[in-house]
């Protein structure tokens, strides 16, 4: 069963402009929208228990319920996908940028929304211009603008492109990038609901949740929530990627095991090697090994079994994989990527980079062992899961989950390299 | 004074229309004004701070953060090579060794004859497609370490311009990490991002009340 | 009465303010919780982590920042929890591995949160292997900062205190994680008036000041408490010295007033205190028409006697007195009892023709505070730029508007709190009363304006925007405001002691005591004090200089006062004082106006005697004494006793002490006051002094005086910047680079209409005199405006006429 990318696998041409969109139903459930309460519509998507697809997999409709009110408000879609091992949202934007576009403004009307914007990563300059080519036509067409389909609902829609920086994908630095500033994570509370863009009640949802909008509205929070099991409704788009032979995004229902997903969706290991780790839900994930074949893909399990969903990008690495320089490159990606304004993320994170880096180079010390895992703690106290941060953001206790990680099921490799000081 | 060709000073005035308040404008006008100069230079950013009514320092503290707005002039392709775990796994690191010893530039630098600026960049959400390089920030997947070769020197010899995503990934890329869907005939024009046309609102945006 | 609530820090239960955040809390009541990014007076960014503690919540343990949470009721907290320390000495550990370890040489050193905590909370040895970061050593940032971010531990508050608290956003931090620094543009240097402010909060040696650095170390200096000099607010400080020399101020935490900041003008003033030009002995006239040193007798003997025999010949009358604002109350007190009971004159004044009605100023009523300003739901400033002339005050007003409060600003030009002002008019100078009426009267044009005030608390700001600026406007202003919705006024002049002197009635229309001058009671009164005082009609410092000039006065006593620099019509005081028959100065500088007269006598200054003084409130506070002073040079009241004493009389003045309590005695408005409440009790952050009723004191009840407005082709808006041609900035070294040159500013449509390019050369004129100068562009200015800054080499003499005239030089 595919909700969000049926259609471009059926128009592989041509999905990303509106003449096909509107040939396959396109709008409708904006116009069955706007005939609705807004009230109504929150109603399904609460029904639909739909869970945001940005990382954390907060209820939607919960979320939607703490907006304050209080007017202006703002709608703000999280198109910053940069989490190492993710590259979902880009194919949404690129291949069906008006399933998008109708679900911001489906969800404006329904959250009392007159402004929207969409951040996408500076990167994703061709994404960039189909969303940008999307909404002029949308706004041509009068689905977006002044008195969409003589509704008497007024909506502008910004497009905002960000400039290279992981942590705007954290949704209040994307505010703060959005204001023109640093890209900062503000502390919390205040939460962006109550006050977020330009100190207004916001709503920031990522591009995936956003794009199953229209299919909820159509069919009923209802018919959405009864597919796949309980507590990981619809269907998802994974990112797979790494040592296997057929990487590339899997729209599935929730439920089937890791090893299944590997196996029948991503053909198993290249080269018919055996598997060593992967990452279940994007960098920041600790890592899992064979023993978590069985764990079944859903928010749940996965939590349960010690890691996250995240943002639904499998990494895996095979049986030659070098687990420290594997973990160095993820660390080094959260150094580079910490925005610098807390002390523990900003000094811990190049700290735990550059034992890793001397470890890799043969210049380990048997006390670097224990190094590692003291400062992950003061990072990330007591390395439990799901960690506790002396941080403001989860970004600096995601550095630590390859550290603990390799520290855990791959010690002895660790040790190695400080006792022979080469790369195993 | 702003001294931009009269088109990116009217793109100026639709970004600074399309926010609430000014100072969101800040990133797009960084934008044009790296169109502009071709880099985020000292001028750029007084330009930026007259037209937002910040300071130079408040433009130059939000450039600084953002790891695209160039404060030092870069070459006239920008070879970026992703690093990141995805790319790493499947031989990222070979491939910025490749580019840096074809065009002679190390990464984080440009060189002398202002063609190649090289630099190794964190994920660039092309994992399935990996290892993967943006030339000027298109993409092109599944490169590897030869065709990365044949890459720098199809640009020094060719210099295409504008370049062509689709073009340089038919040349010279594998794997991708889903179906691209049809070619497209733009590209980028200069080592800046091709979202066009440094707008940033919906280009009809309403006018009067 | 804010709501209190009970919470358990550490087991001990607490009541305390609902809302109030958990470190301050917790602090308030013993329990001190560490913090290097937290400032009481700027919002919390909880980045440092420092302040981490253990909360209790319904889903745990929650490990927390202190310095970003309110309290709530029933909370539980540990502070020295076992995570709570591990946590603490992370962060520690984690700010330390890249800081040098150069305390010895540091200026910090000694007073460093960093160095106390690391003593107090740190790890012992360092486990980092790894290179530090390393940054160019210390940088310039302007002409008073240095900056070394390899000490900077990225706690943000000066950059905060820069862009939120003062408005100026010229540092900021730049690239990102760890190569994030601090730093300024380039070519754009920290050029704030607030900058010293970094310094002190700075919790490291990042950012140290050209004045200070290299001085002393903390442990050797002593510490006093006392109240800036340098302009009307009245900063709380703390005197810093070593060896009997002033090494620094800082500003202390006064609830009422400063909330710990200064400018830099009053912050780096010392150095004046410290100048080798400073006044050491008396100086007399000599025969050849040279001022060359005498000893204190010959000084006293001459001044005596030139003084009496003007008197004699010419009745006391002939004598006037200008001065008083520029030191304590005692000082200003004993000027007045001395010009009207020894010299028997009612001339006299301690403004020097830049003020407002002296009844208007000390007098008015509702009379306001400056902790109006935070309940105020509307501030109207009608009055001077407060950023160049009262600087603590603009901070205080852009906090309140930053925190909601509407605030209107009505001035010829642009302001330094523009930028956060709801509405912002600007007029061409001469038009006010117009602008004013149409105010009143509801004109359609400015019907958002007027319903911006209309809703109360309003506080009203009033003062001259510019020297041309006929006074009356400012009470025409006030007539207006005062009956708006719970209006409350300040009345605004800049001038360091000025409301002091005034309460102590130096001043023509004004007795000690906020009492008019024209009360036959308040005389009576007073009379039985001092036995004596004269009836006639007194003048004010213009017309002691008309006096003088046309010869109506012969003889001049000065006491803290430079006319020629500091009365709009500069030339003319100049003339004035050549052709006064007897000139004597009291002063601590030979300032241009003191080299012109016969007996100049040496003065102790601020930092070398003790008193109390008055700020624009009304409210009474202490300055101290920190150092000896120069050479011979003594209390002005004491020089005045003994000046008294040699014309056959005495003003009483023994000592400051006796001073004070004859203050509190003969002066209504401050009886009562006594000075162990203002050193100990709730008055050591400063005592206002209401109006009572039963004395009779002035109540001053604004008026619309009715002005015509000026029409002028082109009009001149004059007014003082922070740094100007003052003996402080003059005779400070890191001021006086500060100081702008002199020139004059055009609408560029004004300047394009003259032919007159930027950068060219005119000669302005006046009716009272001319200046030649380079031409600046203000677009700020209404057109039709010609604006120059007073007191930077030229704008006095161009004195107070609204219309100029412009001839083009080049
Ligand atoms: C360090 C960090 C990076 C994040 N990056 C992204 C991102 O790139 N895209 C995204 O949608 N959410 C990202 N998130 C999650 C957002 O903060 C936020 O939870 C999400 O956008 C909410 O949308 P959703 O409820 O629809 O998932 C990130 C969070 C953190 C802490
Ligand atoms: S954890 Fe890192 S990225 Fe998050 S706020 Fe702190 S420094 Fe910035
Ligand atoms: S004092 Fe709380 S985080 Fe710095």
């Amino acid at each position: 069963m595919k909700i969000l990318t049926s259609r471009m696998d059926a128009h592989p041409s041509d999905s990303h402009t509106i003449s096909r969109y509107l040939a396959t139903g396109g709008y409708r459930s904006l116009k069955k929208a706007l005939s609705m309460e807004p009230a109504d519509i929150i109603a399904e998507v609460k029904a639909s228990n739909l869970r945001g697809r940005g990382g954390a997999g907060f209820p939607c409709g919960v979320k939607w319920g703490f907006l304050a009110d209080v007017h202006p408000r703002y709608l703000v879609v999280n198109g910053d996908e940069s989490e190492p091992g993710t590259f979902k949202d880009r194919q949404l934007l690129e291949r069906d940028p008006h399933q998008l576009l109708e679900g911001v403004i489906i969800s404006s009307h329904a959250l009392g929304v007159n402004h929207a914007f969409i951040y996408i990563r500076g990167e994703y300059p061709k994404p960039a211009r189909r969303v940008q080519q999307a909404l002029a036509d949308a706004y041509a067409s009068g689905y977006v603008g002044r008195n969409i389909l003589g509704s008497g609902f007024d909506l502008d829609i910004t497009v905002h492109l960000g400039a290279g920086a992981y942590i705007c994908g954290e949704e209040t630095a994307l505010l703060n990038s959005l204001e023109g500033r640093r890209g900062e994570p503000r502390l919390k509370p205040p939460f962006p609901a109550v006050e977020g863009l330009y100190g207004k009640p916001t709503i920031v949802n990522n591009v995936e949740t956003l794009s199953n909008m229209p299919w909820i509205v159509e069919n009923g929070g209802a018919a959405y929530a009864a597919i796949g099991p309980e507590g990981s409704s619809g269907t998802r788009l994974f990112s797979l990627s790494g040592h296997v032979r057929r990487p590339g995004n899997h729209e599935i229902v929730m439920g089937m095991t890791f090893g299944e997903l590997i196996e029948d969706l991503g053909g198993g290991i290249r080269d018919g090697r055996a598997i060593k780790a992967f990452i279940p839900g994007g960098a920041s994930a600790p890592w899992f090994t064979a023993d978590h074949l069985d764990v079944p893909v859903t928010i749940d399990d996965v939590a349960k079994a010690g890691s996250m969903l995240g943002s639904g990008a499998i990494v895996v690495m095979d049986e030659t994989t070098d687990v420290v320089k594997a973990a160095l490159s993820v660390v080094s990606f959260f150094a580079h990527e910490s925005c610098g304004q807390c002390t523990p993320c900003r000094e811990g994170t190049t700290w735990l980079e550059n034992m890793l880096r001397r470890l890799t180079v043969g210049q380990g010390r048997a006390v670097d062992l224990d190094l590692l895992l003291d400062v992950s703690d003061n990072i990330s106290p007591g390395l439990a899961w799901p960690p506790r941060q002396t941080t403001i953001c989860p970004l600096g206790p995601s550095a630590v989950s390859p550290v603990l990680s390799i520290l855990t099921h791959f010690r002895d490799e660790v040790e190695a390299l400080v006792t022979t000081g080469v790369s195993s | 004074m702003i001294t931009w060709s009269k088109d990116r000073a009217e793109a100026a005035q639709r970004i600074l229309g399309s926010y609430p308040e000014r100072r969101s404008a800040v990133m797009p006008l960084l934008y044009v004004a790296m169109a502009e100069y071709g880099y985020v230079s000292e001028q750029a950013m007084r330009d930026v701070a007259e037209l937002t009514g910040l300071t130079p320092v408040q433009v130059s503290s939000v450039a600084s953060f953002y790891t695209m707005y160039k404060r030092e002039e870069v070459g006239r392709y920008l070879v970026s090579v992703c690093t990141s775990v995805s790319c790493h796994l499947l031989g990222g690191d070979d491939v910025l060794h490749a580019v840096e010893a074809e065009t002679g530039v190390p990464h984080g630098e440009t060189g002398p004859d202002g063609t190649f600026s090289v630099e190794h960049v964190e994920c660039i959400g092309a994992c399935g497609g990996a290892p993967a390089v943006q030339v000027n920030y298109e993409l092109i997947e599944g490169v590897t370490p030869e065709k990365a070769v044949e890459l720098c020197q199809w640009l020094n010899a060719t210099e295409p311009d504008p370049l062509l995503g689709d073009e340089m990934q038919a040349l010279f890329g594998g794997q991708r990490s889903f179906d691209w869907g049809p070619s497209e005939s733009t590209g980028s024009k200069g080592p800046v991002p091709a979202f066009g046309p440094y707008s940033t609102a919906g280009t009809d945006r309403l006018a009067g009340p | 009465m804010s709501e209190r609530v009970t919470i358990t820090v550490d087991g001990i239960p607490l009541e305390v303010d609902a809302g109030e955040l958990l470190i301050k809390a917790a602090e308030d009541n013993g329990t001190y919780i560490p913090r290097f990014c937290w400032h009481p007076r700027m919002k919390p960014v909880g980045m440092c982590r420092m302040c981490l503690v253990e909360v209790e919540g319904p889903r745990g343990i929650l490990l927390t920042t202190s310095c970003n949470m309110p309290v709530s009721d029933g909370m539980v907290v540990h502070t020295e929890s076992e995570t709570v320390k591990k946590a603490q000495e992370g962060i520690l550990e984690f700010l330390l591995i890249n800081h040098p370890l150069d305390c010895p040489v540091c200026d910090r050193g000694g007073e460093c949160p960093l160095q106390d905590q690391t003593l107090s909370h740190g790890p012992g040895e360092s486990r980092f292997v790894e290179e530090k970061r390393h940054f160019e050593k210390p940088i310039p940032i302007s002409d008073l900062v240095l900056l070394d971010r390899e000490r900077c531990i990225l706690c943000a508050r000066c950059t905060r205190f820069s862009d939120e608290v003062s408005g100026d956003p010229l540092i900021e931090f730049q690239s990102r994680g760890n190569n994030t620094q601090v730093l300024t543009f380039p070519d754009e240097p920290f050029a704030s008036y607030f900058s010293g402010n970094t310094v002190q909060i700075c919790p490291v040696g990042a950012l140290t000041s050209k004045p200070y650095r290299f001085r002393a170390r903390p442990w050797d200096l002593e510490k006093t408490e006392s109240t800036c000099p340098h302009c009307s607010v009245g900063c709380s400080i703390e005197v810093h010295t070593s060896q009997n020399e002033v090494i620094r101020y800082q500003g202390v935490d006064n609830d009422d007033v400063n909330w710990g900041w200064l400018c830099d003008k009053g912050r780096y003033s010392f150095e004046s205190v410290n100048s080798a030009e400073r006044l050491d002995t008396p100086l007399i006239r000599n025969a050849s028409g040279q001022l060359e040193p005498a000893s204190w007798p010959d000084a006293m003997e001459a001044a005596a006697t030139g003084l009496a025999s003007i008197v004699e010949a010419h009745g006391g009358n002939s004598v006037a007195g200008i001065g008083g604002a520029r030191g304590s109350n005692e000082s200003a007190y004993a000027f007045g009892k001395f010009m009207r009971t020894i010299i028997g004159t009612n001339h006299l004044d301690a403004q020097l023709g830049d003020g407002l009605d002296p009844h208007f100023l000390v007098g008015s009523t509702p009379r306001g505070v400056i902790n109006d300003l935070d309940t105020a739901k509307t501030i109207v400033l009608w009055g001077p730029d407060l950023k160049e002339e009262l600087p603590v005050l603009y901070l205080r007003v852009r906090h309140a508007a930053q925190q909601g409060a509407k605030l209107i600003v009505i001035h010829p030009r642009r302001t330094g709190l523009d930028d956060r002002a709801t509405f912002k008019v600007v007029y061409k100078p001469g038009e006010g009363p117009a602008l004013l009426n149409k105010l009143v009267e509801g004109d359609p044009g400015l019907a958002e304006v007027r319903a911006a005030i209309n809703e109360g608390p309003v506080v009203g700001l009033v003062g001259r925007t510019g020297l041309t600026e006929d006074p009356r406007l400012a009470e025409a202003v006030a007539a207006f405001l005062r009956e708006l919705p719970k209006a409350t006024l300040m009345p605004l002049a800049r001038r360091s002691n000025v409301y002091g002197a005034l309460d102590m009635g130096v001043s023509p229309r004004l007795l000690p005591g906020r009492v008019s001058s024209a009360s036959e009671s308040g005389k009576a009164a007073l009379r039985e004090h001092w036995g004596s005082l004269p009836d006639d009609f007194g003048r004010d410092t213009i017309g002691i200089i008309d006096g003088l000039a046309d010869g109506h006065l012969k003889g001049l006593v000065m006491m803290g006062s430079d006319p020629v620099r500091d009365v709009p019509s500069g030339n003319r005081a100049a003339e004035a004082l050549s052709r006064a028959e007897f000139v004597v100065a009291i002063d601590t500088f030979l300032n241009d106006s003191a080299a012109a007269a016969d007996v100049v006598f040496p003065a102790l200054g601020f930092t070398e005697q003790e008193g109390t003084v008055t700020n624009l409130e009304g409210r009474v506070q202490k300055v101290t004494q920190a150092a000896p002073g120069p050479g011979q040079a003594r209390p002005d009241w004491s020089i005045l006793e003994d000046l008294a004493h040699r014309m056959g009389g005495s003003i009483g003045a023994t000592s400051v002490n006796v001073l004070f309590k004859e203050i509190v005695t003969v002066a209504p408005a401050y009886r009562g006051l006594t000075w162990v409440d203002l050193e100990f009790g709730e008055g050591r952050d400063g005592l206002v002094m209401p109006l009572e009723e039963g004395d009779q004191p002035i109540q001053y009840v604004a008026v619309d005086p009715g002005l015509a407005p000026t029409k002028a082709p082109l009009a001149l808006h004059s007014a003082r910047t922070l740094y100007d041609d003052g003996v402080h900035t003059r005779f400070g070294p890191s001021l006086e680079r500060l100081v702008g040159a002199p020139m004059a500013y055009l609408h560029p449509d004004d300047a394009a209409r003259l032919g007159i390019p930027d950068g060219g050369e005119v000669d302005v004129e006046t009716v009272q005199g001319s200046a030649r100068v380079q031409v600046g562009f203000d677009p700020s200015l209404a057109p039709g405006t010609v604006f120059v800054p007073f007191n930077q080499g030229i704008g006095q003499n161009l004195g107070s006429a609204v219309e100029v005239k412009l001839e083009v030089v080049s």
